[in-house]
């Protein structure tokens, strides 16, 4: 123990214990800080410049009203003010949460089902994780422009369809399709990264647990609903978590599908693709009105993190049954069909 | 070295980097300081490729005088543009400007040079009129140079024409079918008669698009007030609603897959754009080649699309950027633009040339230039304010509505109109 030899704390160590001691105080001790601290700086250089000073000027600009490149002109919170009386910002919210919802139930669901089947035992399960894995690093443009292609008029969604007698569905120019196309991308895109962190989380439940369900006479829809899904809770609430922010930030998928040389991106007929981070593109890089749009990422913001926040209560619960929850909705049922 | 020196070292180099990056943009702020050459940036395809291996080399005629393109991706160029303007640093010597852009550029029209100072009317006379108004500011600066221009042309199916019955050949169709209204009743002819009942267009936004460009006047006008409720834009809309109600519109989006089926498999009979649509038919429906013509759009011509060069006024050297320019968009090497890239020239001189009459086999052996050029020089000169995509979107926006959704033409009009203008308040347009 280095202090205990330190001269200098000797007076304090009568009050205190000295293993609770900082180094600072001994002699030296501030420029015996500088070399780690050195080598974490570059994070925090690097952070302050391209991460911490965009969001502080974000806050500046969304008072401002500025075009980008002459005189800012302050307006206060008037870009708030318009900003909660634009119909088209809250079509897009609304819009935002039709397709979020649309994607992220069937799509955790979904991955919980393949996280199971890669979970029991199968053959080659190495090439199944990989060929989960590829929609999530595949080039998002190239893959709406296929996209785009299979939800044509005249595409292979349509040609499905015929095929067992049904008529087509204007994927691309009705309201409900274009939020199902826009959901259905997402779906395609995530459902298989979801599946591999609920397949860690499954990894993770300890063997015995199983064995102790079996033992005890569980029948599998018991043991998937009382020991399973309350100990995925947290790889769950994660994945909640990460699927509403991005859910709330979906992008692309409407902006290159719904890309014409008339309208430009206003996320196709009737709006109805238009989403809350495509109308701040539009709105800060296409019509240069970045204080309106520095104003949107704020107020986004705040929808993210109450949404989250939602999620978190929703999701995590507690382990008293009493409190609601969607764990604890879970357990009641499980328990209901036990007896 | 010890580790900690090391470490001293390389976060001072760090900080050094950071301050560097701040003292370029202060000492000149151009993209090119400290090199040999003029920096340009473009998009593919916005400017002659061999010109640019030329001036890179060295521009002819200036001694010493280097330029280099960098290429931006096309969406994308405006945005950069407008950041390393409002960062003083980086910023290129000379841009290309889309058309529809160049007006956005004329509340900071400090930040471009007037061109004007550089001797820009001693080469006046060789531009087309029209091209040259367009480049200059409300306050009467000069901040852009003619590029390119975009002649518009009724292109139709010979095919169809001839086997509805319909006048069929460039000077005919031309003559009978002179106005909108005589192309909507040729296209209830077309449909009711022609082979496969072919729709007149893929969908009424291009017409909506034309009929407004054949207008001296846009959305927004020179004092700054919204007219987009006016005549020249209900006109625009009651066309475009009537070619819908007729059901001569095939109501697909240019571009899409179902675009490009419907193309090649003769289910829409004319396109009413500009020039630069022939290469993206020519690849879409490569299996229709010999059955198109060119004829003068109904109403006339007008201009859509086209770009211009800026100098920005970080330039190093504006008469040496001047005299490239001057060279660059000769009448001479606006000829080569256009024979190596479809570059259309704004330089009149240039469509006597042969080297621009050659007979094109897709359009039957018609010679292109022979609609174009006319139509290039009777193009109207129109005022475009810097707010008309913001303007003009929930326009097309609502036309798309009712095509697409049936929505109720009345309705939507009254939607576009207040759209417009709760969204050009907060711009400060009346």
């Amino acid at each position: 123990m280095a202090t205990v030899l330190d001269p200098a704390g000797a007076p304090a160590a009568d009050e205190r214990p000295p293993a609770r001691r900082t180094k600072s105080t001994t002699p030296g001790g501030r420029r015996r800080h500088l070399p780690p601290l050195l080598a974490i700086s570059p994070f925090y250089v690097l952070f302050a410049v391209f991460g911490a000073f965009p969001i502080v000027f974000s806050v500046y600009l969304s008072f401002q009203d500025w075009d980008g490149i002459g005189d800012m002109r302050f307006v206060g919170l008037q870009q708030y003010g318009w900003l909660l009386r634009d119909s088209v910002f809250w079509h897009s919210v609304l819009n935002t949460f039709e397709i979020w919802f649309l994607s992220t139930v069937p799509m955790l669901f979904l991955a919980l089902v393949l996280a199971f089947l890669l979970h029991s035992q199968v053959r080659f399960t190495g090439a199944y994780r990989v060929a989960y894995f590829i929609p999530n690093v595949t080039s998002m443009v190239a893959m709406t422009v296929v996209f785009g292609s299979v939800f044509a008029q005249a595409g292979l969604a349509n040609a499905v369809l015929r095929a067992i007698g049904v008529d087509g569905i204007g994927w691309l120019s009705s309201e409900w399709g274009i939020k199902s196309s826009v959901s259905l991308m997402i779906i395609w895109r995530w459902v298989g990264y979801n599946a591999l962190i609920f397949l860690a989380g499954l990894q993770a439940i300890p063997t015995e647990h199983f064995e102790a369900a079996r033992v005890d006479g569980a029948n599998s829809r018991q043991t998937l609903f009382r020991v399973v899904l309350p100990q995925l809770r947290p790889v769950v609430l994660f994945a909640a978590v990460t699927s509403t922010i991005n859910g709330l930030q979906i992008f692309t998928e409407s902006q290159v599908l719904f890309q014409s040389t008339d309208t430009g991106t206003t996320g196709g007929p009737g709006q109805e693709g238009m989403t809350i981070v495509l109308y701040l593109w539009q709105k800060a890089f296409k019509e240069h009105q970045f204080g309106y749009g520095a104003a949107m990422g704020w107020v986004l913001f705040a929808i993210i993190a109450i949404f989250t926040i939602i999620n978190w209560r929703l999701v995590s619960g507690s382990d008293d049954d009493r409190r609601p929850g969607l764990a604890g909705l879970l357990r009641r049922k499980g328990a209901r069909d036990g007896r | 070295m010890s580790r900690r020196r090391f470490l001293g070292a390389s976060l001072g180099g760090a900080g050094a980097g950071l301050l560097g990056l701040t003292g370029c943009g202060g000492e000149a702020g151009s993209a090119s300081a400290g090199t040999d050459h003029l920096s340009l940036w473009y998009w593919k395809g916005s400017l002659s490729d061999q010109l640019l291996a030329t001036a890179r080399r060295g521009v002819p005629g200036v001694p010493g005088l280097r330029v280099k393109g960098s290429q931006i991706p096309d969406g994308d160029i405006d945005s950069k543009v407008r950041t390393s303007l409002a960062a003083r640093a980086y910023v290129p010597d000379l841009t290309v400007v889309n058309s529809d852009n160049l007006a956005t550029f004329f509340p900071d029209e400090n930040e471009f040079l007037d061109l004007r100072t550089l001797g820009a009317e001693s080469v006046r006379d060789q531009y087309l009129d029209w091209k040259w108004k367009a480049c200059f500011t409300p306050t009467g600066r000069m901040i852009g140079f003619p590029l390119d221009a975009g002649p518009t042309a009724l292109y139709y199916r010979r095919d169809l024409f001839r086997d509805a019955g319909l006048p069929h050949e460039p000077a005919d169709v031309a003559e009978e079918i002179p106005t909108w209204e005589k192309f909507i009743a040729a296209g209830r002819t077309l449909r009711a008669k022609g082979p496969g009942k072919p729709c007149l267009l893929s969908n009424i936004g291009n017409v909506f698009q034309q009929v407004l460009l054949q207008s001296p006047k846009q959305f927004v006008d020179a004092e700054n007030r919204f007219i987009g409720d006016q005549e020249h834009v209900r006109r625009a809309w009651d066309l475009s609603v009537e070619i819908l109600r007729q059901q001569l519109s095939a109501g697909i989006t240019d571009g899409t897959p179902d675009f490009n089926a419907a193309m090649s498999g003769g289910r829409v009979a004319t396109m009413t754009t500009a020039v630069w649509a022939i290469y993206g038919l020519k690849d879409t429906a490569p299996k229709t080649s010999g059955s198109w013509r060119l004829t003068t759009l109904p109403d006339g011509p007008c201009n859509y699309g086209g770009s211009y060069v800026t100098l920005t006024r970080y330039c190093r050297e504006p008469e040496a950027a001047f005299a490239f320019l001057k060279w660059m968009l000769s009448p001479a090497n606006q000829l080569k633009s256009y024979q190596e890239m479809a570059l259309f020239p704004t330089t009149p001189a240039s469509y006597a040339d042969p080297a621009m009459h050659k007979p094109d086999p897709f359009f039957g052996g018609q010679q292109p230039i022979d609609v174009f050029g006319p139509a290039a020089r009777k193009a109207p000169v129109v005022w475009f304010s810097p707010y008309e995509e913001t303007a003009n979107t929930p326009f097309f926006q609502e036309l798309t509505n009712v095509e697409m959704l049936g929505k109720n033409p009345e309705r939507a009009w009254r939607d576009a109109v207040n759209t417009a203008e709760t969204t050009l308040s907060r711009v400060g347009v009346s």
